[in-house]
């Protein structure tokens, strides 16, 4: 018998995949974007679910407020006819298709019978979830067990910046041209 | 002296190289300057493989002038040179077709001279290194490096085909060498798991086996065994592995084609006598029916087709084929005369062949084609040229008095007094070779030499010329020395070779 | 200020790596200041930037620190320290051949150096961090460069689209890496390497879950090394890539992403060997055969060098195959030949650029020997070594590892592999062939900058002195055994 809370993971699960199917293979980008909204929606349920509260908000603020409006803005600047028209999968994706079903079915099988032998690590509480303050943890986790691997994606994001400005310039002189 | 003594293998090596890159600093244009320091630096390296043979003690068995250095001591590689009384003569062989090959490409080379001579160059140091070699991994070094020059000799300066051919060349040899890696690098782990150490060094591992402390499952003894085969199998070469031979030979100069039966085919030939029947003695007997077998087969194969082949170059290569079947069946059949006979046909060969490519080559400078057909009555403008493929016919013939004959008359007494089964039928066999390359060769001498001449284009042909004469007489003399006077040469193997046959029965040391 | 989080020599253990982002940075400021017939300085900033961080890691090196740092996210071990001396010297060529060819293609801007000095510490971290998480972010940090670096040739149609074709497929190996990584992390509880294989152990043999997490890892570090059948980006990569960094990403970051296989197979997946060898068996056998024979047909001279490049991954495999001294020391030792051949023959690639020919098929060498015989005598001993053909310094990389797979046992790779570099010899021999016989089709000769030169002559140099005096640089690559401590 499923819990509750197991009802509602699965769901937002399902959903999650389903519109991140969605997401790639509508032609419309401004549907595309829609899904991959709910998918990044779903995701927070997931993590509300885990007591990671501020995660949570963090994924919808972040994603879902900045990142997929900024997604829209440029969907809606970019010329939508030409996009919609041109094809989106080359010829390939039947084998596509079959290499994903083989895989699936692999994995599975893999599972299925190794079923005596899986053996997931106990439930382990998820920190003192309730007594101490959700963020505060977080900011733990981040900036001192993780701490260098902060500061690396600070370099990433530099490069990130300078990957957008190549980008950026390289609009203007073709423009220019 | 001293130092010469005992430094004098690495200067074989190194005098080569060392020319090879003086003749790197001169300017391209100056052929004739290039031409002499090459054949300069020729001659040093053979004066100086004369001194081994000075030098040399008979009465000793083991290697000679040795020189031990470690190389890469982290992992028992080591710069371990020597020599026997098995290598000593195809050193000589390797130095003195050099110089002669040197010589015969004065005129026929016109284009891109340094690079030919440098590359002669490189290779002989290469197939010297080979010879000398006692670390295994030393010898690998030097085997693979000769492969590109022969490469380069092949795909510039040949005819034809001739990309073709090297590529072919290449391929081919690569192949059987890359096996052959596998199996020294297994031997090496075999020999450090029993003995503890690490070592690729040829007379230890050797002595190992002999006295049991390395004992090779026959098993696994047979799969190496099989991988040096391969390898060497293949520069022989043995019937059927022999296809990349006529191609290479025929498409090559002639100072290729000299060297590459003269030397490099032996190398195969030395590699099985050194290496597979040492050090897999199980093995070998295991394998001895299967190995004369192919060698009968090499020996009456080569001969049926060389008689019907329309190119006189294409001809000669497939004689070889046959001839080194009779080294191949004196190697196994492991008795005094035959392993003797073996190494003794190996430098006839080198002698004979190489002649026959030499004087293929003057004709074919002077006719520029190689077919049979063309040819007729070439005795009557060029009558020094005639006695002198005359004497080298009959010397790779095997007539009495020359070369030819000591090597295989040798061969096959061993044949018949060996102690394997059915010995005498393969023998007899065997001797029927001799029979049809007697055929082969008188035939196509005929058809080249004698009778009227038929075509305009011969009726002018030029002599010899007096480099060419330098070129031949040196040969010539050779093959009557060896055929009259064999024991010069034979004394100084006896003691390896029966210390080959007869392995000193090491004490077992108790680890 | 100080805690178990952060230690006073945490700083010093990462000062090369801040060394070479405070190069990154100024490398991007001065680019402002200086005008265009000046912008050959931006190399020689990037340069120094090098020899400082080659110094810090030196004494780094000689110092006897406490090298793990930052909360055990980070092992500065020797093995480490080695690949980064690599990288480090795989990158200082590619930035002195870079100057020139960028000035021909008109893009000769700070922010091309910037980037190669911040994947640079990308790699570093790499092979430094021995925390799941340290080294995922380190390998974007890398792949993100590359994937920019690529697609560097703003108005060439082909390098965006190499680019493109690159980062799509890069993105999507590193979901597949990152999902391995999530579950390694779901049944032990913990990033760090280390506690991971304490945990696998514990844990029983056909462990379902821990296969799953196999597989995914080495798909998405397969994709990284262009293995076989995670290969298809590479070739087009390699061809659409600006010609320099297709020489940057064919040496440094492939060495980066294998030290983290090894990291990762050899410390963390230890446990689950009898699982993982098998199929890396079959992948290196596909890996090798596939790169040789795709390789014989191609007439582009960089697809022929990608394809070969793939070949040489399979190689490579053999020494994680093997996964003894004789594997690692193969691998390290190849790398750094590797690096020293790989980065030659590219030069000369590079050098073939000229106004108006792009110089990169077989053709467009035709009769080299007559034009640049040096170039050409310096192509053949490059290709000769890639052909792992002594005495050059592919045969003691190529040795090492056959040498490995022997003495476990493993004949039949052995056999196939050894049979493969025979295999090769004929596609590197077919450049041979048109270099040396085929008659000439222009006269123009090649562009020689002093830069260009200065890399050549250091990669002749290293390329045949490694094969004729392996001694020292065996010692040298022998620091990466302590991968096994």
């Amino acid at each position: 018998m499923m819990t509750f809370d197991q009802i509602l993971f699965y769901a937002l699960a399902v959903i999650a995949v389903l519109s991140a199917i969605m997401v790639i293979t509508r032609r419309n980008p401004v549907h595309s974007a829609l899904f991959l909204i709910t998918t990044l929606f779903c995701v927070a349920g997931i993590y509300l679910q885990l007591h990671a509260e501020f995660l949570a908000a963090v994924q919808v603020i972040v994603y879902v407020g900045g990142i997929m409006v900024l997604f829209l803005f440029v969907i809606m600047l970019v010329n939508l006819e030409t996009l919609s028209q041109e094809r989106r999968f080359n010829r390939q994706w039947h084998i596509a298709i079959l290499v994903s079903v083989v895989l699936l079915v692999e994995f599975g099988t893999i599972i299925w019978r190794g079923k005596a032998a899986l053996q997931l690590p106990a439930n382990q509480p998820l920190m003192d979830t309730l007594t101490t303050n959700n963020s505060e943890q977080l900011g733990v986790v981040l900036y001192q067990q993780y701490m260098l691997p902060f500061e690396i994606a600070s370099f990433l994001l530099l490069v990130a910046i300078i990957g957008a400005v190549i980008l950026a310039k390289r609009r203007l002189s073709s423009d220019g041209k | 002296m001293e130092f010469f003594n005992s430094y004098i293998l690495t200067l074989l090596i190194l005098t080569p190289v060392v020319g090879a890159l003086v003749l790197a600093l001169l300017n391209k244009e100056k052929a004739e300057t290039l031409r002499r320091t090459a054949f300069g630096f020729g001659l040093l390296t053979f004066v100086f493989s004369l001194h081994l043979v000075a030098r040399f003690s008979s009465g000793q068995s083991g290697f000679q002038f040795a020189e031990n250095h470690a190389w890469i001591p982290a992992y028992g590689i080591r710069y371990h040179v020597g020599v026997d009384g098995i290598s000593l003569w195809l050193v000589i062989l390797a130095t003195f077709l050099t110089v002669v090959s040197i010589l015969a490409s004065w005129k026929g080379i016109e284009k891109r001279v340094k690079e030919f001579f440098i590359f002669i160059l490189l290779l002989e140091a290469g197939m010297i290194g080979v010879f000398l070699s006692l670390d295994l991994f030393l010898f690998y070094v030097f085997w693979e490096v000769m492969l590109v020059p022969m490469y380069f000799l092949i795909g510039i300066w040949g005819h034809g085909r001739r990309i073709y051919a090297a590529v072919k060349f290449i391929i081919y040899t690569a192949v059987g060498s890359a096996l052959m890696l596998v199996a020294i690098l297994s031997l090496y782990f075999l020999n450090a798991r029993a003995t503890g150490v690490y070592t690729f060094d040829f007379p230890i591992w050797l002595n190992n086996i002999a006295s049991n402390r390395l004992w090779i499952d026959p098993h696994i003894q047979n799969w190496l065994f099989l991988a040096f085969f391969a390898s060497f199998a293949i520069k022989v070469p043995i019937f059927p592995l022999h296809t990349w031979l006529p191609d290479a030979h025929t498409e090559a100069p002639t100072a290729g084609s000299v060297l590459l039966a003269g030397v490099l085919l032996k190398m195969g030939t030395y590699g099985l006598l050194r290496f597979n029947v040492q050090l897999f003695p199980e093995a070998t007997r295991t394998f001895t029916p299967f190995i004369i077998t192919l060698a009968i087969i090499g020996i009456i194969y080569g001969a049926l087709v060389a008689m019907v082949q329309p190119d006189l170059k294409r001809m000669v290569a497939y004689s070889s084929v046959s001839h080194l079947g009779f080294v191949v069946l004196g190697i196994f059949v492991f008795n005094m005369q035959g392993v003797e006979g073996a190494i003794y046909q190996m430098l006839n060969h080198g002698i004979s062949t190489g002649g026959l490519f030499l004087i293929v080559g003057m004709i074919y400078e002077r006719r520029h084609t190689r077919e049979i057909a063309e040819f007729g009555g070439l005795a009557t403008p060029m009558p020094r040229l005639a006695t002198c493929f005359m004497i080298i016919t009959l010397s790779s013939i095997g007539l009495p008095l020359l070369n030819g004959f000591v090597g295989e008359f040798l061969i096959l007494v061993g044949g018949f007094g060996a102690s394997i089964a059915r010995a005498k039928l393969y023998t007899s066999l065997a001797a029927t070779g001799v029979v049809w390359g007697a055929v082969y060769m008188l035939w196509m001498y005929q058809r080249v030499m004698l009778g009227e001449v038929t075509h305009e284009a011969n009726k002018s042909l030029p002599d010899l010329s007096g480099r060419e004469k330098w070129v031949l007489v040196p040969l010539i003399l050779l093959a009557l020395w060896m055929g009259i006077y064999p024991q010069f040469f034979l004394r100084k193997m006896d003691a390896s070779v029966s210390r080959l046959l007869n392995p000193p029965i090491v004490m077992m040391v108790q680890k | 200020m100080f805690n178990q989080y952060f230690q006073p020599n945490d700083i010093l253990i990462i000062y090369p790596e801040l060394l070479l982002a405070l190069f990154a940075m100024g490398v991007m400021i001065i680019d402002l200041f200086l005008d265009r017939a000046w912008k050959v300085l931006n190399a020689f900033t990037a340069l120094v930037g090098i020899a400082y961080a080659a110094y810090a890691l030196y004494r780094l090196k000689s110092n006897a620190l406490n090298l793990s740092g930052y909360n055990h996210a980070i092992l500065n071990d020797s093995f480490a320290i080695y690949f980064q001396f690599v990288f480090l010297i795989a990158t200082a060529l590619v930035i002195l051949i870079s100057a020139r060819y960028l000035s021909i293609e008109g893009e000769n801007r700070g922010d091309y150096y910037a980037l190669i000095l911040l994947s640079l510490i990308g790699m570093n971290f790499m092979v430094m961090g021995i925390d799941l998480i340290t080294l995922y972010i380190a390998l974007e940090l890398m792949a993100v460069s590359e994937y920019i670096l690529v697609g560097y040739l703003r108005t060439n149609r082909q390098s965006n689209e190499a680019a493109m074709k690159f980062f799509l497929l890069g993105a999507f190996s590193s979901g597949i890496l990152l999902y391995g990584i999530s579950l390694l992390y779901g049944i032990s509880g913990s990033t760090d390497l280390r506690v991971i294989a304490q945990r696998l152990a514990e844990r029983p043999s056909h462990d379902p879950i821990a296969l799953v997490a196999v597989v995914t890892l080495t798909a998405g570090l397969l994709f990284k090394i262009g293995g076989v059948p995670f290969h298809q980006w590479l070739p087009d990569a390699y061809e659409g890539a600006p010609s320099t960094i297709t020489t940057f990403i064919s040496v440094a970051p492939k060495a980066a992403s294998f030290a983290l296989i090894l990291r990762i197979f050899i410390v963390g997946l230890k446990p689950l060997e009898t699982s993982w060898v098998p199929v890396l068996s079959v992948v290196c056998v596909l890996t090798m055969t596939l790169g040789n024979i795709t390789a014989i047909s191609q007439s582009n001279i960089k697809r022929l060098l990608a394809y070969s490049s793939i070949a040489h991954a399979g190689y490579l495999l053999l020494g994680l195959i093997a996964g003894n001294e004789y594997g690692i020391t193969g691998i390290a030792i190849y790398f750094l030949v590797y690096a020293f051949m790989n980065i030659g023959i590219w030069t000369l690639v590079v050098a073939m650029r000229r106004k108006d020919l792009i110089g990169d098929q077989i053709q467009d060498m035709a009769g080299m020997i007559y034009k640049n015989p040096g170039a050409a005598v310096l192509m053949l001993v490059f290709l000769l070594s890639l052909a792992g053909i002594p005495p050059t310094a592919g045969f003691i990389g190529k040795y090492y590892l056959f040498a490995s797979v022997i003495q476990t046992h493993h004949y039949v790779l052995a056999v196939i592999a050894v049979l493969n570099a025979a295999i090769s010899l004929y596609y590197y021999f077919r450049v041979v062939v048109v270099m040396f016989m085929s008659e000439k089709t222009d006269e123009e000769k090649m562009t020689l900058s002093p830069g260009v030169l200065t890399s050549l002559a250091v990669t002749l140099v290293f390329t045949l002195l490694i094969g004729i005096y392996p001694e020292p640089f065996i010692r040298f690559a022998q620091n990466s055994l302590s991968l096994f401590q």
